[in-house]
C-alpha cells in the first residue's frame, strides 16, 4: 500500500466512533445486572433436563425407565383399596392381586416445543461456525385404567440444545 | 484484543469496545435505534451464554450482531416503505464518529466520504478499521474470498483519498 494511503488509514484509525448512548447502557445494564442478581439469589433461570449432557441415545430410554418408575409408584399410591369382603370370599379369593401397573396402560405422548431460541454463534473445536439453538419442550405422558378409567398424567419440562453448522441453516 | 471472559464486570468492556460494536451494527441496520437493539441483544447473549467459549470475542460479536441485524431486516421488511424511508433518513443524520471542536471540519468530511463509499466497500473498511478484524476474519463474515475483502478495502482507501484530497487547479 502506498504511503497516502497509509496515512489515510492511520487518519481513520484515529476517528473515535460515536459514544453509547445513556440509554443503550442502562438497558444493557437492567438486562445483566438483573441477571447477576438472580444468580446471587439462587434462582435457576434456565432449567435444564439432568440428563442433558448424557448421551442422546441414553436420554430416551432413561426417561421412558423413570415415566414407568413413576407411573407404577403413583398407581400403587392413588389405587383405590378393595373393598373389604366377607372372611370366607377373602379365603376363597387367596390368588395374589395383580400388580397395579398392569391396570395402567400408557395411552398418550405429547411433546410440545414451546420456545426455540437461537443462543448465537459458537465455534466449533474444528474452527467451522455453528448456530447453538435451544429447544424447549413439554412432554406430557398419559397412563389410563381401563376398568375404572382413571388416568395419571406427567408433564415433564426438557431443553434439547443443538450445535448446526453455520451452512446447513 | 482484551479478552472478556476475564473482566468479572461486563461494564468496563463494554464502554471501551460498545461503540465500535454499535458502529459495525449500523452498516448492517437502517436507524441508530435498531443498531442500538441490535447490540443490545448480540452483547447480553455473549455475556450471558458465549463469553467462555474462547477464541476472538469481536469477531464473535461482530458475527452476532451482522446476524441479529439480518434478522431484524427481514422482520423490519413487513414494514411499510414510508417508515422505513424516514428511518433510513434518520439513520444518515446521525453522526458516526465522535467529533471533537478542533477537527470538526475534517471529521464531517470523513465521514460524509464514507458514507458515500459503495456499501461493500464501506462495509469492509469499517470491519477492517474499528472492527479490527483480519481480512480472513471479514472475508468469513461477508462470504467473499480473503483477496475480495482486500481488494475492497483497498478500493475504498483510494475512494476516500480522491474525495478528500483538495482538487489543485493550476
Amino acid at each position: 500500500m502506498d504511503d497516502p494511503l497509509q496515512d489515510l488509514e492511520a487518519e481513520l484509525r484515529l476517528l473515535r466512533p460515536r459514544t453509547l448512548s445513556a440509554g443503550l447502557l442502562a438497558r444493557v445494564e437492567e438486562e445483566l445486572t438483573g441477571l447477576e442478581a438472580a444468580r446471587a439469589a439462587h434462582t435457576v433461570r434456565r432449567w435444564q433436563f439432568p440428563l442433558a449432557g448424557a448421551p442422546r441415545w441414553l436420554i430416551w430410554p432413561v426417561a421412558t425407565a423413570l415415566v414407568a418408575v413413576c407411573g407404577i409408584a403413583i398407581a400403587y399410591w392413588w389405587w383405590p383399596a378393595i373393598p373389604s369382603r366377607s372372611p370366607a370370599l377373602s379365603a376363597q379369593v387367596s390368588a395374589p392381586a395383580e400388580p397395579a401397573s398392569a391396570f395402567f396402560k400408557p395411552v398418550a405422548a405429547t411433546q410440545f416445543l414451546y420456545e426455540s431460541l437461537d443462543e448465537g454463534p459458537v465455534m466449533l473445536s474444528s474452527g467451522l461456525p455453528a448456530r447453538c439453538v435451544c429447544d424447549r419442550y413439554v412432554d406430557t405422558y398419559t397412563w389410563r385404567n381401563p376398568r375404572t378409567r382413571a388416568s395419571v398424567q406427567w408433564t415433564i419440562p426438557r431443553a434439547e440444545v443443538r450445535v448446526v453448522p453455520v451452512d446447513a441453516l | 484484543m482484551e479478552d472478556p471472559a476475564n473482566h468479572d464486570s461486563w461494564r468496563q468492556w463494554f464502554h471501551q469496545h460498545g461503540p465500535r460494536l454499535l458502529l459495525c451494527a449500523r452498516l448492517w441496520t437502517r436507524s441508530v435505534a435498531d443498531a442500538e437493539d441490535v447490540v443490545q441483544e448480540a452483547f447480553v447473549r455473549f455475556w450471558r451464554h458465549q463469553r467462555q467459549l474462547g477464541g476472538e470475542p469481536q469477531a464473535l460479536l461482530i458475527t452476532s450482531i451482522r446476524r441479529v441485524a439480518v434478522d431484524l431486516g427481514r422482520r423490519e421488511d413487513r414494514r411499510a416503505a414510508r417508515e422505513q424511508q424516514a428511518e433510513e433518513v434518520s439513520g444518515r443524520m446521525e453522526p458516526l464518529f465522535e467529533t471533537p471542536v478542533e477537527d470538526r471540519e475534517r471529521v464531517l468530511l470523513v465521514e460524509a466520504a464514507l458514507r458515500g463509499l459503495p456499501p461493500e466497500q464501506r462495509e469492509v473498511l469499517v470491519l477492517k478499521i474499528w472492527g479490527e478484524l483480519t481480512f480472513e476474519q471479514i472475508a468469513g463474515q461477508l462470504a467473499v474470498s480473503p483477496n475480495t475483502a482486500a481488494s475492497r478495502y483497498r478500493y475504498a482507501l483510494a475512494a476516500l483519498r480522491r474525495d478528500l484530497t483538495p482538487i489543485c487547479h493550476g
